[in-house]
Formats: structure tokens, sequence, C-alpha cells
């Protein structure tokens, strides 16, 4: 089966969050971008059906710029993807999912493999824009919001389930097809120490992103960090009972968030 | 040009690191500590990753880390328990007698069974009797025909009553004080080698320390790495490879403490004001920010220069003792910062005093450092 | 400026995040005359006259059976089929699962701009400006969506719902345009409704009540349970709760779990790792419950309670479920 899985480097979950000085977009100076737990949730999965389906490969695409986007392919390689390819774009391009998914589209177009796979949404944006427009791009189904993706080699079908409002839902489908990953379902593996060596020497193939895909998710106009919340108001009380109506008082009259 | 900024390969050897003694080994520090539990689990993990036998060549199945590289993962494995890094790096400091002193049938024979699995190996130098003065022990290795009798008694040896192979040294002719000093490898399956009980530690409890006694123990002489009287060079050798990652080791539990101390100033309030706005714990934090990136540059720059080719003996005793006084120094300011809280056991920075205690005294005590780096001092001038 | 908003089912009526989408339809159109109503697959004809009751005065149904139990992506080419029927140059839709993959597909299809979970909306210069939470709530983009199309899901709850304004729509039937045959090979063959299945699901409940590692054991959880379920609200859990098996995975709040942003966010026993900020810092009130006063979580909380949760839990419920009764 070939597989190939799409991640994006995105700031580390610890980030002090920063505004860049145009107050347009987060200010990327300083910080560290990693493989986002969405996107390590679809490479475990990748390495999963590889391990169980005989004579697979992965090969892991990211678009976006030099050094972050390189370090996330060689990451992914280290936890055992066979191949990388990086579609270089600038930041401002790969921010755009949409845009980012129609560059990789075509890197990937033919041979179509199998399925492709990312995480359910961008770790950063949440734009939740990738695999849909990936699949749209290529004229092929995609489901997000997946979990516990197998292949079923007697019926040649995938089999998942979705997390959706209506609870834990069962699919099937037929290869190719566009797959985004809920995370934590699958406990993604830990790269180990050789591994990290050898992804170091490994050739990462470069192309350039097409210039001319179109945009689809809009212009940046304003990054804006929350005023920081001042602590919780607590609330005294001498019984349980009595802070139990303070705060039921409160919720319906101060906040108005029950009838 | 010297360049103080990683390249991508050691960030992510570092980051590796870091995740591991995050995810895996600070959870479980204190419990450990309280227990004195030897975290099996943890251990096994971390060889399964690669960070065991780190200075081991890949040849054999080690890692084969530069000094650098292991200095950046032995920092990060101590910023979440010192006494688990004392047992993940145990088999370093094991090893590199047989890394430096082995002949490649030795080193094909040893290292590559050993890293093939998850085993711990120990270095037994130090006796009941004096463990500075190296050139003093008692352990005897009686020569007959092609096999020779080893008796006497180690103790201090970190991860003995888990080791399934230990280096010994013991001497040929004790009236040859150094000169009659010779190295073996000993597997624990030997008849006669016996472990002692897991000793009660101030810190480092995660870690497992015990003598080892050898009684009438029959070692082939293809066993001896070296020839004979070769073995107090070999020690020392290498010795001056693994005391820099002692001061890494060091290095990490104070930036831990700093850490602590700098989060615990600004959330605790006195007079009006969160303490950290008070000049006494300012100066404070200023002096342990001080000491903690001192000891981790003097630490880089004896790995630098060793990884260099050169023998960085002053340099080593120079990171070891600076970085394990700092230790000592950063863990206690950051005791007195929490005031009563940190004497608390409930409060994580009493055991970074207790664990920081121990890097001024292993691997050569820190006024063996001193005598070193006056003799090298000294050298330049006689 | 017309609008198209899409209708999604959920229970036998109008989805809450649908109607989300049709307010911020009518604000934007400025009159519901502009707002046209898109039901597609079962219950489209049910769906159009729940429609009219806020208002709308036209819908495109699509009640093709083919739909039922196929990808979100297959019902795209009908959603670009009516927007293109009545002249849309926008299309709105509810937050949900659905709806964000739809707003993917259309970004392409309908070569729109497109954004995913908006909490505000407003007409700039011809383009839509957008705001919407990024970074798991902790910082807010706004962007800008020019071109002459635009397609757009609302964050469920950022918004009041429509006043009710009764009407009889008139309904117009849309054929389904033809798929590219790939589209329709995936199926559902099931769904089990979670534990939440028992009162609203955590994504699209208004009210959330977590439980963390202070509830202590399994057991325990049966508090939380029932406090949820005196206030109508769904049931999550922190990271450590789902780690230790004391309920399934599909409870978790934060990184690795679900993110939530109802009006109301009730923590219980929860110390308020960053991971499970991240999943819930975006609700609109929140609520800490914990016996550590030092515990982050009352950095985030707007009102906390410091105190043993095994008396405050049980005396909360009790008064709610007084509360309710009078």
């Amino acid at each position: 089966m070939e597989i190939v899985v799409c991640v994006r480097p995105v700031p580390e979950a610890e980030t002090r969050l920063r505004v860049a000085p145009n107050g347009q977009t987060l200010d990327a100076d300083g910080v560290k971008f990693v493989l986002a737990g969405y996107d390590e949730s679809a490479v475990e999965q990748a390495l999963l059906l590889k391990e169980a389906v005989a004579g697979s490969t992965v090969h892991v695409v990211a678009c976006g710029p030099a050094p972050r986007t390189e370090e996330v392919l060689r990451a992914s390689l280290a936890l055992g993807c066979d191949r990388a390819t990086w579609v270089e774009a600038p930041a401002e391009f790969a921010a755009d999912s949409i845009r980012a998914a129609g560059a990789i589209a075509a890197v990937v177009r033919s041979p179509l493999p199998d399925l492709l796979l990312c995480g359910k949404q961008g770790g950063d944006d949440e734009s939740g824009l990738f695999s849909g427009a990936l699949g749209e791009h290529l004229g092929l189904p995609d489901l997000n919001y997946v979990t516990d993706l197998r292949w079923d080699a007697g019926t040649s079908r995938f089999r998942f389930q979705r997390a959706t409002e209506a609870g834990a839902e069962r699919w099937e489908a037929p290869a190719p097809l566009v797959v985004g990953l809920q995370q934590a379902w699958n406990d993604p593996r830990t790269a180990k120490l050789p591994n990290i060596l050898k992804s170091r020497k490994a050739t990462v193939a470069k192309v350039h992103a097409d210039p001319s895909v179109p945009p689809g998710a809009g212009q940046p106009e304003k990054f804006e960090l929350p005023a920081p919340r001042t602590g919780a108001k607590l609330i005294e009380y001498k019984t349980p009972e009595e802070a139990a109506q303070k705060l039921v008082r409160i919720l319906r009259e101060e906040a108005k968030v029950l009838p | 040009m010297p360049d103080f900024s990683l390249t991508p390969e050691q960030e992510s050897l570092r980051d590796l690191a870091r995740k591991f003694a995050r995810t895996e080994m600070a959870p479980h520090a204190a419990e450990c500590d309280r227990a004195a539990r030897f975290p099996d689990e943890i251990y096994r993990k971390a060889y399964d990753l690669g960070l065991m036998n780190l200075n081991v060549p890949a040849e054999y199945g080690g890692s084969g880390l530069a000094l650098f590289e292991q200095c950046l993962i032995v920092e990060e494995l101590a910023y979440a328990c010192g006494g688990m890094t004392t047992s993940v790096i145990a088999n370093c400091l094991a090893l590199e007698p047989i890394i430096l002193g082995g002949s490649p049938e030795q080193k094909e024979r040893f290292l590559k069974p050993f890293c093939a699995q998850y085993q711990f190996a120990s270095f037994c130098l130090t006796e009941p009797s004096g463990g500075s003065d190296a050139g003093a022990l008692r352990t005897l290795a009686r020569r007959e025909g092609d096999q020779y009798v080893l008796n006497g008694e180690k103790c201090f040896i970190t991860n003995a009553p888990h080791a399934s192979l230990y280096t010994v040294f013991a001497t040929v002719d004790p009236s040859l004080r150094h000169r009659g000093i010779t190295a073996f490898v000993v597997p624990r399956s030997t008849p006669g080698v016996t472990p002692g009980k897991d000793e009660e530690k101030m810190g480092h409890r995660a870690s497992s320390t015990s003598t080892v006694r050898f009684e009438d123990v029959r070692v082939p002489v293809r066993d001896r790495l070296g020839a004979d009287g070769e073995g107090f060079a070999l020690a020392m050798r290498t010795l001056d490879q693994t005391r820099t990652p002692i001061g890494a080791l060091a290095t990490g539990i104070a930036q831990a403490a700093l850490d602590h101390a700098a989060a615990y100033s600004l959330k605790r309030h006195s007079f009006g004001k969160p303490i950290s706005e008070h000049q006494a714990i300012q100066i404070r934090l200023a002096n342990m920010v001080q000491a903690v990136h001192a000891a981790r540059l003097l630490t880089w720059h004896a790995a630098w220069a060793i990884d260099r080719g050169q023998r960085g003996t002053l340099e080593s005793s120079i990171a070891k003792c600076f970085a394990s006084d700092s230790a000592l120094q950063v863990a206690d300011e950051a005791i007195q910062t929490f005031g009563g809280y940190g004497y608390m056991k409930e409060y994580p920075v009493e055991k970074l005093l207790r664990d920081a205690k121990l890097t001024q005294i292993y691997e050569g005590a820190n006024e063996i450092q001193r005598s070193v780096m006056a003799r090298e001092l000294l050298r330049a001038y006689a | 400026m017309t609008v198209l908003v899409v209708a999604e089912r959920t229970g036998g009526r109008l989805a809450a995040a649908s109607l989300d989408a049709i307010a911020v339809g009518i604000s934007l159109a400025g009159t519901t005359a502009a707002v046209v109503g898109f039901a597609a697959g079962p219950g489209a004809r049910e769906s159009a006259s729940d429609l009219g009751q806020y208002g709308l005065a036209r819908v495109l149904v699509a009640d093709d059976p083919s739909l039922e139990g196929a990808p979100p992506c297959a019902g795209a080419a009908s959603v670009a089929a009516a927007a293109d029927r009545v002249g849309a140059d926008t299309i709105l839709i509810g937050g949900t699962t659905y709806g964000r993959d739809l707003v993917a597909r259309l970004a392409v299809k309908w070569k729109a701009s497109a954004a995913n979970g908006v909490t505000e909306v407003t007409p700039a210069d011809g383009a839509l400006r957008i705001r919407r939470p990024v970074f798991g709530g902790r910082a807010t983009e706004t962007r800008t969506l020019a071109g002459p199309r635009r397609v757009l899901s609302v964050r469920p709850h950022a918004f009041p719902p429509p006043p009710s304004a009764p009407a009889s729509p008139t309904v117009e039937p849309l054929a389904r345009p033809e798929d590219p045959a790939p589209l329709l090979g995936p199926k559902r063959t099931g769904v089990e409704a979670t534990a939440a299945g028992l009162g609203p699901s955590l994504g699209d409940a208004s009210i959330v009540v977590s439980g963390g590692r202070g509830v202590r054991t399994a057991e325990n959880f049966h508090l939380v349970e029932e406090l949820a379920a005196a206030l109508g609200a769904a049931v999550g859990a922190s990271r450590a709760v789902t780690d230790a098996g004391w309920r399934p995975g599909s409870f978790q709040v934060g990184q690795t779990g679900r993110s939530v942003s109802p009006q109301l966010y009730i923590a219980v026993g929860i110390s308020g790792a960053i991971q499970h900020l991240v999943g819930m810092v975006s609700s609109r009130v929140i609520v800490a419950i914990n016996s550590d006063a030092s515990a982050p979580i009352f950095r985030v909380a707007d009102y906390g309670i410091v105190g043993d949760l095994f008396q405050i839990v049980p005396a909360l419920t009790a008064e709610i479920r007084r509360v309710r009764s009078a």
C-alpha cells in the first residue's frame, strides 16, 4: 500500500504566543516548530498500516518554509517514514491550508497513492480545511475526525470510525481515500536515537510550490491575544450548601449562563 | 570562530532526551526518591530509545555519540531526576574501559552482545578503604596459568545489584601501587561474584548502589583489558571521558532548581507583592542564573575540547568541579527561596539539594578535581 | 448580498449549529429575504419547514436518498449548485464536523474564500471580515475574505439564536448534480451513540461538566455525571481520567481530545494542565472546583470554589435540582 502522510510544522505546545510587529500574525521569531500532535497521530497511523500491510511505503509530505518544514519531515523520517518531500513555500503561502493542499496535491497526484493521511486540523490555526481541500483537489473522497483506521484485505476496504456529534460512526471505504485523523486514539511512538541520527543524513526531496495555486483562506488582518484572565473570582462560604447557592445565583444573575 | 549554537542534529537529540525526561522520568521522580525504587520500566524505555549506551560506537550496538552530544542528553535527563540519570549513564562509565582499552576481539565479544539487550554494567574501582587514592586499592588479581584469581571488595558501585557485567580494577602486586593495577571484564555469572545489598542513600535514590565481593573469582587472561599494570592509566583515561557528563548532570539539577525558584518567586507573595519583586530574591536569582550558565558553558567547552581530540583533563575537571559546586549552591538557594516549603518533602527542591550533593563526591571527589587542576595549572609554570 | 444557509439535521430536528448559521446569515444579509435555505438528504423537507420558522422565504431541497450514509464531501456539489441557482455570494454552515468538512470541499469546488468556526462576521468593503479563535483559544485571528464568494462555518454557541418569525417558505427541489463517482465510495455502516448519547454531545453542548484526577476513582465519577445530568450538560474528562481508564477516551477534553467552547464549563477536580486548558479555555464562562487554591485552573476560570469536591459537587447538584424544579 502506498501511503502519503501530510504534516505541518506548528509552534510547540508550550510556546508563549506573541504578536508579530505587523500585528497580523503570530510572531514566529525564536519559536520552536514541531510536528503537530494531530500530525503525530497521522504519522503513527501511517506506520501502523505499513506494519500491518506488507510491502507498504510511507511518503511524508509538507509544504512550508525553511528550516521548520524540513525539520518536521526529518522528524517524520526518524519515526519510520520511508521518504520525504518538501514542497517549499513561504510561510504565508503554507499558512493558507487550502493553498497548501493545492500545492501538495500537485506533487502527489501521479501516481495517486492508496491513502492520504493528515491531522484533523492544523495544530495552530485549527482551520480544518486541509483534508477536504486536498480531497477536492484530487477528486477523492475525504473523511475527517477519523479514529481506528484499518485495512481489511479480504474486502479491499478501509474500515474506520469517525468521532462526530452523533457519536462514533463506523465507516468503510475503498482506496484511494483522504483521511483526517482525530488525535489521541493511538499513542504515537517516540523516535529512537539511532533513527534520529539516520534521519539527519536521509535525503529530503525538495520541490517548489506552484505559485499559481490560488489562495483560499483569506488574508490575515490581525492576530490578537486575549487580555490575561485575572484569575477566578473565588466564592467565600462556610458550608458546601452556601457555596452551591452562591455559585448558582452568580451563574444565573451575573454570568447569565443558567436559565 | 567558536559557535555556541546547536546543530539541527544536536537539537533533535536534546529534544528526544527532553521529551523522555519530562514525560517518562519526571512524573515518577518524587515517588522513586521517596521509596528508593529502582524504576526498571523507565530504564528499559531509556534503553529502547537508545539513551543508555551513549558512548559505545554504533558498530558495537551503542549510540556512538561524541561527548558534546552525550552532555546535551545527560543535562536534560538530570533536569527530571539526577538519580535516574546516574543509573541510565552508568553503563557509559562501565563500558568506557572496554571502548578505550579493549582489543577489537574483546569489543566484539563484550560490547556487541551487551548492547543488544537491556542490561546494566558497573564500573568497579572504589574500595571500602579508599576511593580517591585509587593507587592504594587492595583487590588482588593472582595469576594462575591462563587465569587470574580475584579476591577483594568494591564499594559504592552504581547499579551493582542489577548489573550483568563488571569492569574491575585489581592489583597484580600491591607493592607496585599504580603500576600493579590491572583491568578485567567480569560477567556477573562468574562464580564468586556477589553484589551486596542496596545502600540506603541521601540522594540519587532511584539509582542503586552496593558493594561487590570477589571471592576466588577466576577470570581468563583473554578478559584482561590491556596488559598487567595498565589498569590505572586506563581508569584515569576513562574518568577523563566520563567526568564531563557529570558536569552536565549537575547542570541539569541546577537548572531545575533555578526554574523552580524563579517560577515560585512569581507566584509567592509577601509584603503585598510577589517575592520576585523583592531585591533580595532578585539578587539570589541573579546569582543562581550565573552559576547555571557558567556550569553549562564550562561543560560544553570541556566536551568540545575532548571531542577535538584534546585530553581535556584540566577542562573536564573544571567543568565537573564547578558544575557540581554550583548545583549544590543553586539547590540550596532554591530551598531558601521557597522558605519553609522548600524544606518540605512535598516540594521538589529539597530532593535537588540531596541529589546535587553526590555530584561533588562521585567520579572523582572535588578535592581530587582541584588537585588535578592545580597540577595541570602549575605544570605550565614549572 | 445573498446568503445560502445549509441546514443540517440531527435527532429529527434542525441542528443547533444550523441555527447559528441562520442567525449569522440574517444579520449579514440584513433581511431574511436575502437568505435562502438549503437542505439535503433524509428529512430535507422537514428541515425546509423548520427553516421557515426563522423567516426564510425560500428553501432549496435535494432529498436524494443516496446521500444517506454518504460522506459529507458527497453533498458539496449540491450545495454549490444551490448557491449558483440562487446567485448566492456567501454560504453559511453550522460548525459541526459535517459543516467544517463541507466548507473545505466548497472552498475548492466553488472557488471561494473559506473559514471554519468563525465567532464574528462583519462586511468590510465588499469583503467579509471574520474572527475566529486559534491555538486552542489562546489567540484570535481576524482575516479578510475577499473575492466574490465566501463559504463559512460558524462556531457553535458563538451567536444568539435567530428570532422566531414563522413563515411558509417556497420549497424548490434541486436535482443533485453528478458527483465524481469515487465520492460515493465511502459508506457509513453504523453509529454508536457515545456515552454522551444520554445527554448532549461534548461538541454540541452549551454546558460541559468535566472531571479530573481529583475525583480519585472511577466510581466517584458519578458525582460529575449527576451534576451534568442536573444541568442537562455533556460530560467531559481530563486526560488523567481517560488515561486511568475511568472513562473512555471519547470523554477527553484537551489537546489530545476534543476542544469545546460551551457557554458554561465546569471543571471538577481538574488542576488545569496546559494540555487540558487548550481544549476548553475558549468556553464563555469557566467555573473551577478544586481543593488546591494554587491549581492553574483558577487562573483561567471566571469563578472558583476552593474546597472538597466530594462535599461541594453534591451540594451543587442538589441546588441546581432545587432551582430547576422551583
